[in-house]
C-alpha cells in the first residue's frame, strides 16, 4: 500500500504516514509469504517484508531526526503505535491483499505500487532537501550536520531498495504474465493514491465540518443515555445473570 | 465433539479460546499472533478463521459462543460518566458517540461475517466475571476470593468476587470509573513517555532505580479509604481526553516535565534518576493500595486464598509485596491474567452455563501452552534451508542446544505450541546462559535492544531454585506458568539476571519441558540457570509461525534457531 507525499502539508505528518504505509506493506508481504507454497517464493516475500519493516523503522528515525534538527516538540501522534496501521487503513481489517486479490492482481498491485513508491520517495527526498537546504548548509559545520545528512542518506538508501523491489516485481510479473497490459492497473493505483492523499489532506477539514453537526446531535440526543439504566451487578450472584443480555 | 468459544476484543489484545465438551482448553489464539499487529484489538477474525478451519467449527458443533463483556453496558457506563462530568461537546464524549460502530456493540454482527450461529448460542459474560473465571478455570477449590483489577470493564475498574462454588460467585465490592488503579498506572506510563498498554512493564523495571520521593504527593490523588478507591480526576485526563492520560495538574507535582517518547532513556541518560523516582513512587502507590484491597477482601469474605487477575495482576513486583502479608495463604494468578486471557474465562462461562454450573474440570489437562498449534503446509521448514544450515536434527537438538549455550551462544526457539500467556516459557524464547554477563548483555541489549534498566528473567529447574532464589509458597504455581518475582539469595554467578533491587523474575521448569531438558544436559557444564526473554522485536507480537521466526531471526541477527525438528544456523556465519 502506498502513499503519495503531500507536497505542502506538514513534513512530519507525511513522514508518519510513510512510516505506517511501509509497515503496512511489511505485514502484507509477510501474509503473502505465509500463503506461498514454494520455498523460494516464500523467502522472496519474507525478504521483501524485511526491507519494508526496516524502511518503516528508518522513516520514523528520519522523523525523529527532523524534529530534533528543527528543535520542535515530538508530539504524541509522531509516536509509532502498531495498532495505528489498522486504524489508519494501511492494513484492511477484513482481508490482507493476498487473501482478497487473485494472484495476477496481487502481483500487479505489488509491481505498480513499487513503481509509485520510487516516485514518492523521490518527491520526499527533494522536499527535505529543498525545504531545509539553507539550514543544512548553515549547520553543515555544526554538530547537526550528521543529522541533516542522515535524513537524506537514509531516504536515498530506502529508495534504492524500493528500486530493487520494483525491479524484482517487474521481472516476476513479466515472467508470470507476459502478455498483460499494465496501463489500467497503473491508472487505478494512481487514482487510489490520489484519493488517499486527498482524504489525509482533508481529514482535519472534514472534522471541522462534521464535528459541529455531531455536537448538535449530541446536544439533542446526548441526554438519552442518562435515562438508560444498566443492571448493577453489585451484591449479586454473577452466575444468575442474564446470559444473553448485552446490558 | 461439541465446542465452546470464548472471545475478547475491541479494547486491546483480542483473543479466542476454544474448549471441548469435557471443558479442556484445546486452542487459544491472540489476534496479534496472526495479524502481526501488537496488541491488535480488532475483532479476532484471523484467529477465528484459523480455528474454523482446524476444527471444522460450524453451527452444528458449537454449543456456545461467549463474549467476554456486556457490550452495551461497557459503552454506556463510560458515556454516562462523560456526559455527567464533562461537557456534552467534550472530546471523549464526542469520541464515544462517533465510534460506536467500532465498539464491541457490533460483536454479533462481526461474528456473523465469519461464523453463522443462532443468537440463542451467543452469551455475554460480565467483564470481571470473565477474568475471575479465567483464574477459576485453573483452580476451582472454592471457597476462594477473586480480586480483579484492570483499567475498566463493563461497570467497574476493580472488583472483589466471593466464589462460594461455581454456582455462586458473589460480587461483593467494586469500584466505578474513573477510580482505576490500571488507568492510574497507565497515566504514569504515558507521563514517562512509554506507550500505554505496552510500556507498563518498563515502568515496573524502572521503579527499582528510583526513590519514591513523590509518594506523598501522588497519594493525595489516589488512595483507598473506608472501602472505597478514590482518584482525584483533576490530575488525570483519561476521563476527559483521548490524547493523553495525565493532566496539567499532575505535571505540577513533579520536578521534571513529561518525557518526550523520542528521547532515549537509559541508566546513563541525564534525567534517568528523576523519571525513575516517578516510576518508583507510582509503583509504591500501587503496592500499598493493592495491600489495602486484599486486606479489605479478607475482611469482607473471610478468605485467605485469592485468585488475582486483570491487567494489574501482571505487576509481578507488587505481587511479591503481597506475598509478605501474613493473612494471605495463597495467590493464584492465571497464566494470562489480562483481557486476552479473559477469553478463556468467557469460554468457561459458556461451558458452565451449558452444564448447569455443576461440572468440575480436570484442570491438570489444561496446559499453559496453547494446545492447538496445528501443522499445515505453510509450516514446512524447507524454506529455512535457503539461508540456514541444519546443525542438529530432532534426535540431538537438546544436546546441541546445551552445547551452544555452554559456548555462550544465544538461541531463539520456535518450538511446538505457543504459550497462552504474555511470558515466553521456552517455546517462543531467546535463551542463553545466565552465568555469562557477556551472553546476557548480548541477548538483552544487542539482539533484543532493550534498555539496560529492564531485567532479563532467569529460568531454572525446580531442584536448583532454592540455591539461588527465595521462593514464596504462596505463589508457587506462578513460577511455572508466568514467572514471578523472588528475592535473590545468591547472586554471585548470576548477576546478569538480578535486578537492581536484588530480585529476579523467576521461572521454574521441570524435566518434561524443553528448557528443563536443556538444563539437565547443562549440568555437566555447571550451568544451572538460563536467561530467558520472549522471542519478538520490541513493538512486534511474539513470534508465532515459522515464517515469523525466520523474519525475526533475520531482523535481530540471531545465529541459531531451534524448532521441534532441529537447530538451524545462519549460512553466512
Amino acid at each position: 500500500m502506498f502513499l503519495q507525499p503531500d507536497k505542502k502539508g506538514s513534513l512530519y505528518n507525511t513522514l508518519v504516514e510513510f512510516g505506517y504505509a511501509e509497515y503496512g506493506s511489511a505485514l502484507e508481504m509477510l501474509a503473502a509469504a505465509k500463503m506461498a507454497e514454494s520455498p523460494r517464493l516464500k523467502v522472496g516475500y519474507i525478504n521483501h517484508a524485511l526491507d519494508e519493516y526496516r524502511h518503516s523503522k528508518l522513516i520514523f528515525e528520519v522523523l525523529n531526526n527532523e524534529v530534533k534538527r528543527n528543535k520542535d516538540t515530538f508530539k504524541n501522534e509522531f509516536k509509532f503505535i502498531p495498532q495505528h496501521v489498522v486504524s489508519k487503513g494501511y492494513v484492511d481489517k477484513k482481508n490482507f491483499l493476498v487473501e482478497k486479490l487473485k494472484l495476477k492482481n496481487f502481483v500487479e498491485f505489488v509491481y505498480t505500487n513499487e513503481f509509485l513508491a520510487k516516485d514518492s520517495f523521490d518527491t520526499l527526498i527533494k522536499r527535505i532537501g529543498n525545504a531545509d537546504s539553507l539550514k543544512i548548509l548553515k549547520q553543515i559545520a555544526s554538530e547537526e550536520e550528521g543529522h541533516a545528512d542522515y535524513s537524506i542518506l537514509t531516504l536515498n538508501k530506502i529508495m534504492a531498495e524500493e528500486d530493487r523491489h520494483w525491479g524484482f516485481a517487474k521481472l516476476f510479473y513479466n515472467k508470470k504474465f507476459p502478455n498483460s497490459n499494465l496501463n489500467v492497473a497503473f491508472k487505478k493505483e494512481k487514482i487510489k493514491n490520489k484519493l488517499r492523499l486527498f482524504y489525509f489532506k482533508n481529514v482535519l477539514f472534514l472534522n471541522k465540518i462534521f464535528d459541529p453537526i455531531i455536537n448538535v446531535l449530541i446536544l439533542v440526543f446526548g441526554k438519552i443515555p442518562l435515562l438508560l439504566k444498566t443492571n448493577s451487578s453489585l451484591s449479586k450472584n454473577l452466575m444468575n445473570d442474564k446470559t444473553n443480555s448485552i446490558i | 465433539m461439541k465446542y465452546f468459544l470464548g472471545i475478547s476484543g475491541y479494547f486491546h489484545d483480542s483473543s479466542i479460546a476454544l474448549l471441548d465438551s469435557d471443558g479442556n482448553l484445546i486452542d487459544f489464539k491472540k489476534e496479534e499472533y496472526l495479524s502481526r499487529v501488537k496488541g491488535d484489538k480488532s475483532f479476532p477474525r484471523l484467529a477465528l478463521q484459523e480455528m474454523i478451519k482446524n476444527f471444522n467449527l460450524c453451527e452444528d458443533n458449537i454449543e456456545q459462543v461467549t463474549f467476554y463483556e456486556k457490550p452495551f453496558k461497557a459503552w454506556l457506563n463510560i458515556l454516562k460518566y462523560s456526559i455527567k462530568n464533562n461537557s456534552l461537546k467534550n472530546e471523549l464524549t464526542r469520541n464515544y458517540f462517533k465510534n460506536i460502530w467500532k465498539s464491541s456493540i457490533v460483536f454479533s454482527y462481526d461474528l456473523s461475517k465469519y461464523l453463522k450461529v443462532s443468537n440463542k448460542k451467543i452469551l455475554y459474560c460480565d467483564h470481571h466475571l470473565s477474568h475471575t473465571l479465567s483464574g477459576a478455570f485453573y483452580n476451582v477449590n472454592a471457597p476462594i476470593t477473586s480480586i480483579v483489577i484492570d483499567g475498566f470493564g463493563d461497570e467497574s475498574t476493580s472488583s472483589i468476587h466471593h466464589i462460594k462454588s461455581l454456582k455462586e460467585i458473589n460480587n461483593v465490592w467494586s469500584s466505578p470509573f474513573p477510580h482505576s488503579i490500571g488507568l492510574f498506572y497507565s497515566s504514569i506510563t504515558d507521563y514517562l513517555g512509554f506507550s500505554v498498554n505496552e510500556g507498563e512493564y518498563k515502568v515496573m523495571g524502572l521503579a527499582a532505580y528510583g526513590q519514591p520521593k513523590y509518594y506523598d504527593a501522588i497519594s493525595k490523588t489516589i488512595f483507598f479509604k473506608d472501602g472505597k478507591l478514590i482518584i482525584d480526576d483533576k490530575y488525570y485526563d483519561y476521563c476527559r481526553s483521548i490524547k493523553r492520560s495525565y493532566s496539567e495538574k499532575l505535571k505540577e507535582l513533579f520536578d521534571i516535565k513529561e518525557r518526550e517518547s523520542n528521547q532515549p532513556l537509559d541508566i546513563e541518560s541525564p534525567d534517568f534518576k528523576e523519571y525513575a523516582d516517578i516510576a518508583s513512587s507510582a509503583q509504591k502507590i500501587v503496592e500499598n493500595i493493592l495491600k489495602e484491597i486484599f486486606l479489605y477482601a479478607n475482611k469482607i469474605t473471610g478468605e485467605s486464598r485469592f485468585i488475582f487477575s486483570g491487567g494489574v495482576a501482571m505487576n509481578s513486583v507488587a505481587i511479591n509485596q503481597l506475598t509478605k502479608l501474613d493473612f494471605i495463604k495463597e495467590i493464584i494468578i492465571p497464566p494470562s491474567p489480562g483481557d486476552s486471557g479473559a477469553a478463556i474465562g468467557a469460554a468457561y462461562y459458556g461451558y458452565l452455563n451449558k452444564n448447569g454450573f455443576k461440572k468440575n474440570l480436570k484442570t491438570e489437562n489444561n496446559n499453559i501452552l496453547t494446545p492447538g498449534f496445528i501443522k499445515n503446509k505453510t509450516t514446512d521448514e524447507d524454506f529455512f534451508l535457503t539461508s540456514y544450515v541444519k546443525v542438529a536434527n530432532k534426535e540431538n537438538l537438546i544436546e546441541m542446544a546445551a552445547e551452544l549455550i555452554a559456548e555462550n551462544q544465544v538461541i531463539a526457539t520456535c518450538y511446538q505450541n505457543i504459550e497462552t500467556g504474555p511470558r515466553a516459557l521456552g517455546h517462543r524464547s531467546m535463551i542463553c546462559s545466565a552465568h555469562s554477563i557477556a551472553a546476557v548483555e548480548s541477548l538483552n541489549q544487542k539482539i533484543k535492544k532493550r534498555s539496560k534498566f529492564r531485567p532479563v528473567a532467569p529460568v531454572t529447574l525446580t531442584e536448583n531454585a532454592n540455591k539461588y532464589f527465595l521462593l514464596s509458597d504462596k505463589i508457587y504455581q506462578s513460577y511455572f506458568h508466568m514467572g514471578a518475582v523472588a528475592e535473590v539469595l545468591n547472586s554471585k554467578t548470576i548477576e546478569a539476571v538480578v535486578h537492581k533491587d536484588n530480585t529476579s523474575r523467576v521461572q521454574l521448569c521441570d524435566e518434561s519441558q524443553i528448557l528443563g531438558k536443556i538444563l539437565m544436559k547443562l549440568k555437566k557444564h555447571n550451568i544451572d540457570v538460563l536467561a530467558n526473554t520472549s522471542f519478538n522485536i520490541s513493538s512486534d507480537p511474539m513470534v508465532y509461525s515459522l515464517e515469523d521466526a525466520y523474519l525475526a531471526v533475520e531482523r535481530m541477527n540471531i545465529k541459531y534457531l531451534l524448532t521441534e525438528n532441529g537447530i538451524y544456523k545462519k549460512k553466512d556465519e
